[in-house]
């Protein structure tokens, strides 16, 4: 009891409480404009987190992910322009509303059903947390090992691209992850007699060059996106109870299925929010409705990917390993102000993880009322002009990144990733997939190594325990599944070639 | 800028061969079978594997075109059928480029007027006109410069403009 009256006293700590208020109205506006996603929002908040208190750090990271998480809903309701690729799920459905004319209950349903996603998620996060640490205490290097790499190959599968071009662009992050003495023989690696790459390729300023400085690379190309016409709504809240209580299944499934998605390491709200839709639509007893403005699959993929943002942080917090590109820059954070993730966390640091309940709870609930501020005032805020934001957000990209480590190196960092995550975007690389391997990189290699050293160069003990032989046969299931789809969808053209 | 699939799976192949290589040259560590060249060299075979498997098309079929909104009842067209922005492949050059310059001037002109630079070229670059570029290189750089400066307490240099505060 003691721990919990404690952790309450450090979420009420007036420095926290304003971290929590600032990056809210923060995340509630990037991630409504087109364009800034909820990632770029969190990424850029980082070189902030710095300066704060551990506490105060981890709050601005939740608030402003899970505020920015439903402002992106926003121009996909009213532009049909999802703002992050989780709401990509359900925009056309969304705007099929707008369309209607009903452009408030669909917002509605995206901000009611996401805070209560969000609650529920938070949850699962206090019951299974504690639960699955006790379990992860007996898991060795070799568990650990599979667990990261599965993570890594699940994040492969969740990009909408090529599975080879995505283990490609994971591979490349471990590739990046390499660079630097920071190896368990502290020997320099790749870094061409350069001292500036012997502490390594610093993950806040590859993370910010591939989702902001990309991003503005992209809108040079592209042309402007169209205007809001000016809109008055009507009430925001109208109607939810009445929906809470006619679609009560669609809602606990999708909490359920975007409680279970958040879990998996390596898939976040991007996937729970597409399965969600989709298993709405394969359970409901009128799929014609779907896509014609029926608030069904909304209310299931809503409530689905901010439940999967609170209980993604279960890997996250328990292993290191990132539920999704929001936790990997998180995992950064914790590490960053001495809270590393593992499963002693919930024992020596409990208070700071009853703190960091409390904020999710807190979150979901201040969501309500900013966000019908925030759909209020959307009308002004995304008649915004591109060429008005950006620029601060190239500035904001120099200036983050040399905080993070007062170095003008970091700055060249940057620029050559927001040219690498361009690049890479362009021709259906998932820079999702690149991020986490720089992210997990040292932690693959560092459990990978460790085994080997335990096993004296046999990979025989990595497939002997049941836990990383089942760990194991997932994940090379997953590493080989594009090139059985490949020679199955070859079969049929070499026999008709043949007949 | 897009590059086909066969010119990229061989860059990435070639990528990976020379991690191997790299990676195969590293020092082992005495008295022990795996060192720090381990990692790489697997990383390394992996990429040229990956490589050879997208120059020949492995994977092809799960990709989608990208598309964007074009018109004001929110329509998708792929991005190819869009009229193209003048000078759009120049003008994405122009974030990276902008910070290259401030990496390498922010030391000797000080940090307003580099911010203010950039900011005003990347407004041009992105349609704006004179004026709201020049109201925006008077605004945005001391803004920052206020929060990263004093509140967050980042040495930006001061050179040629120093701020009051």
């Amino acid at each position: 009891m003691s721990t919990f009256i404690e952790a309450w006293q450090m979420v009420l700590a007036p420095d926290v409480l304003m971290a929590i208020l600032l990056s809210a109205i923060y995340g509630l506006v990037v991630g409504s404009l087109p364009g800034l996603s909820a990632t770029m929002a969190t990424a850029l908040l980082v070189p902030v987190t710095f300066y704060l208190s551990p506490i105060a750090a981890i709050a601005t990271i939740i608030t402003a992910s899970a505020m920015a998480i439903f402002s992106c809903d926003i121009p996909g309701c009213l532009l049909r322009i999802p703002g992050t690729p989780a709401s990509a799920a359900y925009t056309d459905e969304a705007y099929a509303m707008t369309r209607k004319g009903q452009p408030e209950l669909a917002l509605g349903i995206c901000l009611w059903f996401s805070a209560l996603g969000g609650v529920f998620g938070t949850l699962s996060l206090i019951i299974m947390a504690p639960l699955l640490a006790e379990f992860a205490l007996s898991f060795s290097t070799f568990e650990y090992f599979w667990l990261a790499f599965l993570g890594l190959m699940c994040a492969t599968v969740v990009a909408r691209s090529s599975p080879v071009k995505a283990i490609a662009a994971m591979l490349l992050g471990l590739l990046i992850a390499c660079v630097g003495i920071e190896n368990p023989a502290g020997t320099p690696r790749f870094t061409f007699g350069m001292t500036d790459l012997l502490g390594g390729i610093e993950v806040i300023p590859a993370l910010v060059g591939c989702f902001a400085v990309a991003e503005v690379m992209r809108a040079m190309s592209v042309p402007e996106p169209p205007q809001l016409a000016r809109r008055k709504f009507g009430s925001i809240l109208a109607g939810q109870w009445k929906l809470t209580k006619e679609y009560p299944k669609q809602q606990a499934r999708g909490n359920i299925v975007g409680i279970i998605i958040g879990v998996l390491p390596g898939a976040g709200a991007d996937m729970a929010a597409w399965v969600s839709y989709a298993m709405a639509k394969r359970f409901s007893k009128t799929p014609e409705k779907f896509g014609t403005g029926h608030p069904e699959g909304l209310i299931e993929a809503g409530a689905s990917n901010n439940a999967s943002l609170a209980s993604g942080w279960v890997p996250s917090l328990l292993f290191g390993i990132p539920g999704d590109t929001i936790t990997a820059i998180a995992i950064g954070v914790l590490y960053m102000k001495g809270l590393n993730p593992g499963p002693t966390l919930f024992t020596e640091k409990a208070s700071s993880m009853y703190a960091l309940y409390i904020i999710f709870m807190l979150g979901n609930i201040i969501m309500i009322p900013l966000g019908i501020i925030m759909i209020r005032l959307a009308t002004f805020i995304l008649r915004a002009k591109r060429y008005m934001i950006m620029p601060v957000i190239v500035l904001l990209c120099a200036v983050g990144s040399f905080a993070t480590g007062n170095n003008l190196f970091l700055v060249i960092t940057v620029a050559a990733f927001g040219c690498i995550g361009y690049l890479m975007e362009k021709n259906g690389f998932p820079v999702a997939a690149l991020v986490l391997g720089i992210v997990m990189g040292s932690m693959v290699e560092q459990h990978f190594i460790t085994s080997l050293i335990k096993s004296d160069g046999s990979l025989l003990p990595f497939f002997a325990r049941p836990v990383s032989a089942i760990l194991a046969a997932i994940t090379i299931g997953l590493m080989v599944w594009p090139l059985a789809v490949w020679l199955y969808k070859k079969r049929p053209q070499a026999t008709a070639a043949a007949a | 800028m897009h590059i086909p699939n066969r010119a990229t799976g061989i860059g990435i192949a070639v990528l990976g061969a020379a991690a191997a290589y790299g990676g195969s040259l590293l020092p082992p560590v005495p008295g022990q079978q795996v060192g720090p060249n381990v990692f790489p060299m697997v990383i390394g075979i992996g990429l040229v594997l990956c490589g050879i498997a997208i120059a020949i098309g492995i994977g092809k079929s799960f990709e989608e075109p990208e598309e964007v909104v074009a018109s004001e009842d929110g329509a998708h067209v792929p991005a190819d059928a869009v009229p193209p922005v003048a000078h759009g492949a120049l003008k994405t050059l122009v974030p990276p480029l902008l910070l290259l310059f401030y990496a390498f001037t922010v030391d000797h002109l000080g940090f307003i007027p580099t911010a203010a630079v950039m900011v005003a070229t990347t407004c041009f670059a992105l349609g704006g006109t004179w004026r709201s570029a020049l109201v925006l290189a008077l605004c945005a750089p001391p803004a920052v410069h206020l929060i990263f400066a004093k509140l967050l307490r980042v040495p930006l240099p001061p050179g040629l403009l120093p701020m009051p505060w």
